[in-house]
């Protein structure tokens, strides 16, 4: 089979462990030419995640800070480089949803790893289900358990010219909760994103949940 | 509006689009309806999508064609601003190419290397854009498309002519004529009255379903196809054999000399050390100012012979190129200028692209990646103009093998039937 990313073949030749048996025969989608282009996060800022030589909170972070917020103690996997870039190019804007798979075991593994007591997913618009067929973020949650909680509040057209739309989300909160039977009363939330650029859709998430009653929310994604 | 004709385009079902439009389904029964394929891939909620062209922007249950049919709203006021004048042999070809068109046939032209196809193509193009029919010139490859492009401009100066493939930025508009990758064809249905398909046997073309489906849904139910090859593949021979097929042969040049043989000498393992015997000819043509190719079997010897030839000759100046090699066009170029005097290369230089007056080194020829056809199409990069009708192809191997031996054979048959028409060396 051909990889995913970047169409040459890949050899899927067994180990020596997996002729035995003994390590599970994986099927890779991508070459490890591919593989070896995405970069792991090994260091990074304890606020958000950001790779760099300690785990000092950035200055970013500071700054959510004085604004009074509490910071998501953000994990993400991979540096948003070039590959990953290239990656979300083909996943989420051309719709190759079948990409997930690239992801999918190695995100929920670690997700499986942190504590919490509910999952949710950063929600996409309506239109987007209409027109991609598809959240990224819940296609990489494949085969775990999370709560559609969100959803991304429809604005009118009208209303939406008038404003410059892009200074208008920075300051408005694109979310609302939807009506759920899940009381989030007391309860540790862990939010998932595909990428964390600049905090601002996750803090405004988090702010609908702790409105909600969560004590405590903590975000996942898989680059940064 | 324009832009629809004979035109299917992809647009999500939620979207607003103009009127009159005609709205077609993105599948039936699975099978996609732009491609042809069946290869879905699930999305949530029941909907799904298309693998098989999923380069050309994701055709999805989500979405659906729009489509206006092909109104031929040219003015016919096509001139052939080429001045040259066709071989007696060219002219036989060209007036069959006229014959295919007015009988709507499909019809093969089988002819060597270098025996300048192009020009023989230029009286039946010019005879169909007087009719007001929609001409498409196809090509698997890019580079033959941006080499051909220029050409085609130059011999109809006063037709417009959108050129698309994959790697450029010039939008879509609605032309008489179109010069594109086969691949572009899917986003056409029922346009072209006259459809040309260059190097039909040429990868990714040959063998590969989809894009034999894109061409018989870019022309017409009754429309004219024209196979273009030096090198048929077995089952357009087979067509031909059986009269399924029309063809016409042309085993000569139009300098009238013949084709330059392949030549082979076996060396020792020239991965690990560069045979002597090669190295020699190398400084040969650096004494002598002459340019030439290299061609390696992989990716991964390219950096390597590259290294060794520098190491040993370092004066001259030279590069390697790949495939996927992000400045390909950029590379091909200085070639072209003469800025290099040589280029390492895989079998991606192997046709379509050629530099005048150069000679042709094959290393590891006798190694499965090149066929039979591929290297008489190497071969075929040699002794291309006038100036210098002959040159060098010499083949390195370790052994001799059926395949290098088919390939000599295939070119000294087109010779015989070149000398019959008066070839000479
Ligand atoms: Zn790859
Ligand atoms: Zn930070
Ligand atoms: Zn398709």
């Amino acid at each position: 089979m051909n990889c995913q990313m970047c169409q040459n073949y890949i050899d899927n030749e067994l180990s020596l462990l997996q002729t035995l048996g003994l390590l599970k025969n994986q099927k890779k989608l991508i070459c490890q030419a591919c593989e070896s282009d995405f970069a792991v996060i090994t260091m990074s800022c304890s606020g958000c995640g950001r790779q760099q030589k300690s785990t000092q909170l950035c200055r970013d972070c500071r700054r959510w800070q004085q604004q009074g917020k509490i910071l998501l103690k953000h994990t993400a996997l991979y540096q948003y480089n070039d590959a990953m870039r290239s990656f979300m190019q083909q996943y989420k804007f051309n719709g190759d949803y079948k990409l997930r798979g690239i992801f999918n075991s190695k995100f929920i593994q670690i997700i499986k790893s942190l504590s919490k007591d509910v999952i949710v997913p950063i929600p996409v618009s309506e239109n987007t289900m209409k027109t991609r067929g598809f959240n990224q973020t819940t296609g990489l949650l494949e085969g775990i358990i999370y709560q559609e909680l969100l959803q991304v509040t429809t604005i009118k057209k009208s209303h939406q010219s008038q404003f410059n739309r892009k200074a208008r989300m920075l300051r408005q909160q694109p979310f609302t909760l939807k009506e759920s039977s899940i009381s989030l009363r007391g309860k540790h939330v862990l939010l998932v994103d595909d990428i964390y650029t600049t905090g601002n859709t996750l803090y405004h998430a988090a702010d609908l949940l702790y409105s909600a009653g969560a004590i405590n929310v903590k975000s996942i994604s898989l680059a940064r | 509006m324009k832009a629809y004709y004979g035109r299917q385009l992809l647009n999500p079902k939620i979207e607003a689009r103009p009127k009159n439009l005609i709205t077609l389904p993105t599948f039936i029964d699975s099978v996609c309806q732009r491609c042809g394929q069946k290869n879905t891939e699930k999305l949530p909620n029941n909907h799904y999508y298309c693998c098989g062209c999923l380069t050309l922007g994701r055709v999805s249950s989500h979405d659906v064609l729009l489509h206006l049919p092909e109104p031929n709203e040219f003015d016919g006021k096509a001139a052939l601003s080429w001045q040259g004048q066709l071989t007696a042999q060219q002219q036989v070809v060209s007036d069959e190419l006229i014959q295919t068109l007015l009988y709507k046939r499909e019809h093969l032209v089988w002819a060597v290397t270098g025996a300048g196809k192009t020009e023989m193509l230029f009286p039946v193009i010019h005879h169909a854009l007087q009719k007001k029919y929609r001409v498409g010139i196809v090509s698997p490859r890019v580079d033959v498309i941006i080499e051909l492009a220029p050409r085609f401009r130059a011999a109809f100066s006063e037709t417009d002519m959108v050129v698309l493939h994959g790697a450029q930025t010039e939008d879509y508009r609605y032309t008489q004529l179109v010069l594109a990758t086969t691949h572009q064809m899917l986003r056409f249905k029922s346009a072209f009255d006259l459809l040309i398909v260059d190097e039909v046997d040429s990868f990714p073309y040959d063998g590969d379903k989809m894009l034999v489906h894109a061409v018989k849904h870019a022309r017409k139910a009754s429309s004219a196809l024209i196979y273009l090859s030096a090198t048929p593949t077995k089952k357009l021979q087979k067509r031909v054999t059986s009269k399924d097929l029309t063809v016409s042969y042309l085993p000569l040049r139009f300098h009238q000399h013949l084709l330059p043989l392949l030549k082979t000498t076996v060396v020792g393992h020239w991965r690990k050390k560069l045979p002597s015997k090669f190295l020699r000819q190398l400084k040969k043509f650096y004494q002598e100012d002459r340019r030439f190719l290299i061609f390696v079997p992989k990716v991964s010897d390219l950096r390597r012979v590259y290294q060794g030839i520098k190491q040993c000759l370092p004066d001259i100046a030279g590069d390697y190129v790949h495939a996927s090699d992000p400045e390909r066009q950029e590379k091909v170029q200085k070639m072209r200028d003469k800025d290099i005097q040589y280029l390492v290369t895989t079998t991606i230089l192997e046709r379509g692209v050629t530099f005048p007056g150069i000679d042709v080194l094959i290393l590891g020829a006798d190694e499965p990646i090149f066929s039979e056809n591929a290297l008489v199409q190497i071969a075929g990069r040699v002794g291309r103009n006038h100036d210098r009708p002959t040159g060098l192809v010499q083949a390195y191997i370790r052994h001799t093998n059926l395949k290098v031996i088919a390939a000599q054979n295939q070119i000294k048959k087109m010779n015989q039937r070149g000398r019959r028409l008066g070839g000479h060396i």
